[in-house]
């Protein structure tokens, strides 16, 4: 039950990326809330879950974007990884290695996806255009995920106080 | 907070999912999986749909707001107003703006003399690398991958994808996007490439003609993707180094893709 209502939170986050992030858009970028919740996975639940979410919500934005379905799956992986990298050194999630963690997650998952695009034979993007994008996507979810590391944890919270099942 | 042997569990399973992934990419990508493809894509429109309906509802909320706030800071009497009517006013006002655009659309159409079909758009890209939108009309509508989009205003991308009942347009902003155009001035030949701000314009050097700021940029129809003489933009600033093979330029683009809700697709152009 758990986990389809999680499904169904994940499914809600690919949505309202593809539908409102975009107009909160600043120097070209927008939150990526799909990602900072797999960044934020990551820390609370470890490296299986994030991965586990990266393949979800990575299929859920292929499926709004044009092309193939894996490239955004392959990206938000990277991401997962990357924080996992840095959050086993540590016991708990801080807001500042969260909001760091992002913006590496971010800087793979840009790169990942050019790459990916590259390998199944899409135009390619100017260098400095790319820059540009990525760090402005990298700063944007780096604010976002200790917000987002902060409602997961008042989520899992939530869920654990919640009646036991008879 | 993982053990060594975690950790490389981890990495396994790491690579294992991105092997995993990379062969769905593979495999999605090819013609015989389009029809499967096309059709999950279609399945999550509705919801998209909803999902972009609901948030052109705060949009307007937001935007009575807005106006109240304004309102009363610069009229005593406004003040004093009755709420529903300037409800009434801004849903007018947002109403005129829609009729505008449809009236462009209409008029684009009579003057161009091109089929089009027209759609709404539904939801975008998932984040600033690909500059796309989602339209609710597909394959079942005659929308076909390469057809031109368009809005009452000027060029706006072109179908890289349909479904049955759904499609993706990659927009001008899109980084991957090229457009071969020219300048309606001086007959400047160059290319437009998406940007995170304004759209970039390469243009070739010729001697004794410089381009400006103002200069309008219309499509060329060279290499036959999109057809001659749609408007692009005017031209916003301009890098110019005797030195280099080509100016740079930042162009204003006709349209805003933020506020596109309605969009025009030429369906009898067809890409060579």
């Amino acid at each position: 039950m758990k986990r389809v209502a999680a499904l169904g939170v994940m499914v809600a986050l690919a949505l309202v990326q593809v539908t409102w992030a975009p107009r909160i858009s600043i120097a070209g970028a927008f939150p990526n809330l799909v990602l900072a919740t797999v960044v934020a996975i990551t820390w609370m639940s470890g490296v299986r879950a994030g991965m586990a979410w990266a393949c979800i919500g990575g299929v859920l934005l292929d499926l709004s974007a044009p092309g193939a379905v894996g490239p955004h799956a392959l990206a938000l992986l990277t991401a997962a990884y990357v924080t996992s990298l840095w959050a086993r050194n540590f016991e708990s999630a801080h807001a500042l290695h969260a909001a760091l963690t992002a913006a590496a997650g971010t800087a793979a998952y840009s790169l990942t996806l050019v790459l990916t695009d590259g390998l199944l034979g899409q135009p390619g993007i100017d260098a400095g255009i790319f820059i540009r994008l990525a760090v402005a996507a990298a700063v944007y979810n780096a604010l976002l995920t200790p917000f987002a590391l902060e409602a997961m944890r008042r989520l899992r919270a939530l869920v654990r106080e919640g009646p036991e099942p008879a | 907070m993982y053990g060594a042997k975690g950790s490389s569990h981890a990495t396994g399973l790491f690579l294992t999912l991105c092997a995993a992934m990379l062969l769905l990419a593979m495999l999605s990508q090819q013609s015989w999986a389009a029809g499967p493809r096309g059709a999950a894509k279609s399945a999550l429109a509705p919801l998209e749909e909803t999902m972009t309906s609901a948030a052109n509802g705060v949009t307007r909320v937001a935007s009575i707001l807005g106006d109240v706030s304004s309102l009363r800071a610069e009229n005593a009497r406004l003040q004093a107003a009755d709420e529903q009517l300037r409800r009434q006013v801004v849903e007018l006002d947002a109403a005129a703006k829609e009729n505008a655009q449809l009236r462009q659309a209409l008029s684009f159409q009579k003057s161009s003399g091109h089929k089009v079909v027209a759609a709404d758009v539904i939801g975008t890209g998932p984040d600033a690398l690909s500059r796309t939108m989602e339209i609710d009309r597909g394959t079942a509508d005659g929308i076909r991958a390469g057809m031109v989009v368009v809005t009452g205003a000027g060029l706006l991308g072109r179908v890289r994808e349909a479904g049955p009942h759904a499609a993706n347009v990659q927009t001008l902003a899109d980084p991957q996007s090229r457009v071969n155009v020219y300048l309606s001035r001086n007959g400047l030949q160059g290319t437009i490439s998406g940007g995170p701000a304004a759209l970039q314009l390469d243009l070739q050097h010729t001697i004794g003609v410089v381009a400006s700021s103002g200069d309008w940029v219309l499509t060329s129809g060279i290499g036959g993707t999109y057809p001659r003489g749609l408007v692009v933009g005017e031209i916003a600033t301009v890098t110019h180094r005797d030195t280099a093979t080509s100016d740079q330029a930042q162009v204003a683009w006709v349209n805003d893709p933020t506020s596109v809700g309605f969009i025009l697709v030429i369906t009898d152009f067809v890409p060579s």
